[in-house]
């Protein structure tokens, strides 16, 4: 049995599970087995590349998935081959000494250094829901990106505002490409992401010395490329028309598929199918739960409701938000009252005028 | 009063509007099983592939509903004088008449007809245009849920939609509007029909239409 404890409380990693992490990184870019010693031998050169990482408005999720999962290797061989100099959950240093590390970092590694962000930055009120150190989220981001090499938005409220720009976001929380241009931004979305996808946008820097291929939303397409519907496991049951009508009930426990219970696989674009999570092999969709959508923009407003296949419709200035089909009823059967006092309309001032009236 | 025969829909034009109108039925029908499918196949092997099939017959009354909206579009530019663009919007002094008096003879405020038009009147025509604008922005939402991963469709989809989902919706709620105007369209075209007796819904089967003699 492995002993579990002490590797857990080991910060090294053995040879063993660094080719296992390196060979998981390569297999999640889609890489051949002939790439893995390329890989590894990119992991182990003497440039770790240097990472400031900074937390804005989030929960420390994604931090927290990437160090505690059950996966200490991959956590371990994340923070061994790069360098970290600056991360407010992990690093020793507190107050000004923490500072003094971020400033030395940026001045020595200038133009060098890869700045990860988690977490959505507020502005609005000029960013005043977010402030380290006296300063706004919106300033450090500034003052940090300005001579980063590369930046990697990390989790859905740095790539896209998540959960705290749902509407009608109080904060003004946006991500970080609607505030960084002149840089190259990769963005890792997932709420949390999944950290083989974080390892392996790494390892590919490293490895070939730029950034992978992204999609429109700047997504890595070795990650991002497809819908998790069309890598899902239950596509079978999708396809022959078998479906859970509820959660508990006989065709749930038959594992068949969750799309009338408002999984958002279809439209969802994200490896979990196929890289899982937490070396258990488990995911979402494979434990019964359907995807809540949480790799895409704006996934809080129009992925709720969570058991409905669509957001409801918002009426201005009315009040109702309904089920949008209740809504297309209700409007249908308005028009269709509406032709018919139309139709009687005419058929009574015919009544009354006689036949003249419609030649003139 | 007499009436005379005079030819107003090109052959285009009446295969355009059928498959059209066949193509948005079997599309709204297909639509609303694979938003909500009714059925449940419940046995394992049964060799049933309903989703399969809805999606399939979804998709090729798709591409007849594109080919609609091209014929169409082709025609605004290319047709005769009655499927011209300018002869539907109100741009020139004789169709900003003919669309208010339109307005006053659907209020029943006023009677008769503009003797001098042959097509749509211009509210009508009006309307036809926003349909086909709309018809535009649905099949590009449908082509991006269909081939997401295709860099044209994905970059028009993520520009105007944003993600998958967004177009999903916007795609549900266009469909809506397709069976209003169905609606509308269809109570009308039998409300002009006998007040004006032109003979206008069978016109879209001849593209002859009953004009008065002047």
């Amino acid at each position: 049995m492995a002993d579990t404890v002490n590797k857990t409380l080991d910060p090294r990693v053995n040879r063993r599970g660094f080719l296992k992490g390196c060979t998981m990184a390569a297999a999640a870019l889609g890489l051949s087995e002939s790439m893995v010693p390329k890989m590894v031998e990119a992991a182990t050169s003497a440039q770790r590349p240097p990472v400031i990482w900074l937390h804005f408005q989030e929960c420390t999720g994604c931090t927290e998935t990437m160090l505690r999962g059950a996966h200490p290797d991959l956590a371990n061989l994340i923070l061994d081959i790069i360098s970290l100099d600056y991360h407010e959950t992990v690093m020793a240093a507190a107050g000004h000494q923490a500072e003094q590390a971020l400033h030395d970092s940026m001045e020595k590694n200038a133009g060098k250094y890869i700045l990860v962000v988690e977490g959505g930055i507020p502005t609005a009120e000029n960013g005043i829901y977010c402030k380290i150190a006296g300063k706004t989220a919106m300033e450090s981001l500034e003052e940090v990106a300005a001579n980063a090499a590369a930046i990697i938005a990390y989790g859905t409220c740095a790539t896209f505002g998540g959960v705290q720009a749902a509407k009608p976001n109080p904060t003004g929380s946006v991500g970080v490409d609607s505030l960084v241009f002149d840089k190259p931004i990769i963005n890792i979305s997932g709420c949390p992401p999944n950290p083989v996808n974080f390892l392996g946008t790494v390892l590919h820097y490293l490895t070939f010395q730029r950034l992978p291929a992204v999609d429109s939303l700047k997504r890595p397409k070795f990650a991002y490329g497809r819908r998790i519907h069309d890598h899902c496991e239950r596509r079978a049951h999708f396809d022959e028309g078998r479906f859970v009508e509820q959660f508990g009930d006989e065709y749930h426990k038959q594992g068949y598929c969750l799309y009338k219970v408002g999984c958002k696989g279809p439209e969802t674009f994200a490896n979990c199918p196929v890289a899982r999570f937490n070396e258990a092999g488990v995911w979402p969709v494979s434990v019964g739960h359907g995807c809540i959508g949480c790799t895409e923009p704006k996934f809080w407003d129009t992925m709720t409701p969570f058991y409905d296949r669509l957001p409801d419709v918002t009426i201005p200035g009315s009040g109702i938000v309904d089920d949008a089909d209740r809504i297309g009823t209700k409007v249908l059967g308005v028009t269709a009252a509406a032709v018919g006092i139309h139709a009687a309309v005419g058929i009574g001032k015919r009544l009354i005028k006689g036949k003249s009236d419609s030649e003139g | 009063m007499e009436y005379e025969k005079k030819k107003v829909w090109s052959i285009l034009l009446r295969l355009y509007h059928w498959a059209f109108a066949l193509s948005i039925v079997t599309l709204c029908i297909t639509g609303f099983y694979i938003h909500d499918p009714w059925t449940n196949s419940l046995t394992e092997g049964s060799a049933s592939f309903i989703m399969t099939w809805m999606r399939f017959v979804h998709f090729v009354a798709g591409y007849v509903f594109t080919a609609a909206v091209l014929a169409r579009i082709f025609l605004y530019l290319f047709g005769n004088k009655q499927e011209r663009i300018l002869e539907h919007l109100p741009v020139t002094p004789r169709n900003i008449k003919n669309f208010f008096n339109t307005i006053l003879r659907y209020s029943y405020i006023k009677g008769g007809h503009d003797a001098d038009r042959l097509g749509h009147n211009v509210l009508a025509g009006l309307t036809y245009v926003l349909i086909i604008i709309a018809a535009v922005f649905q099949l590009i939402g449908g082509f991006y849920l269909l081939f997401p991963e295709v860099p044209i469709w994905e970059q028009y989809g993520v520009l105007i939609f944003g993600s998958q989902q967004s177009a999903r919706y916007i795609h549900h709620l266009l469909m809506w509007l397709f069976m209003i105007f169905a609606l509308i369209h269809v109570y009308l075209v039998i409300w002009n029909d006998i007040r004006e007796p032109e003979g206008l819904v069978s016109a879209i089967f001849t593209g002859v239409k009953f004009h008065h003699k002047a």
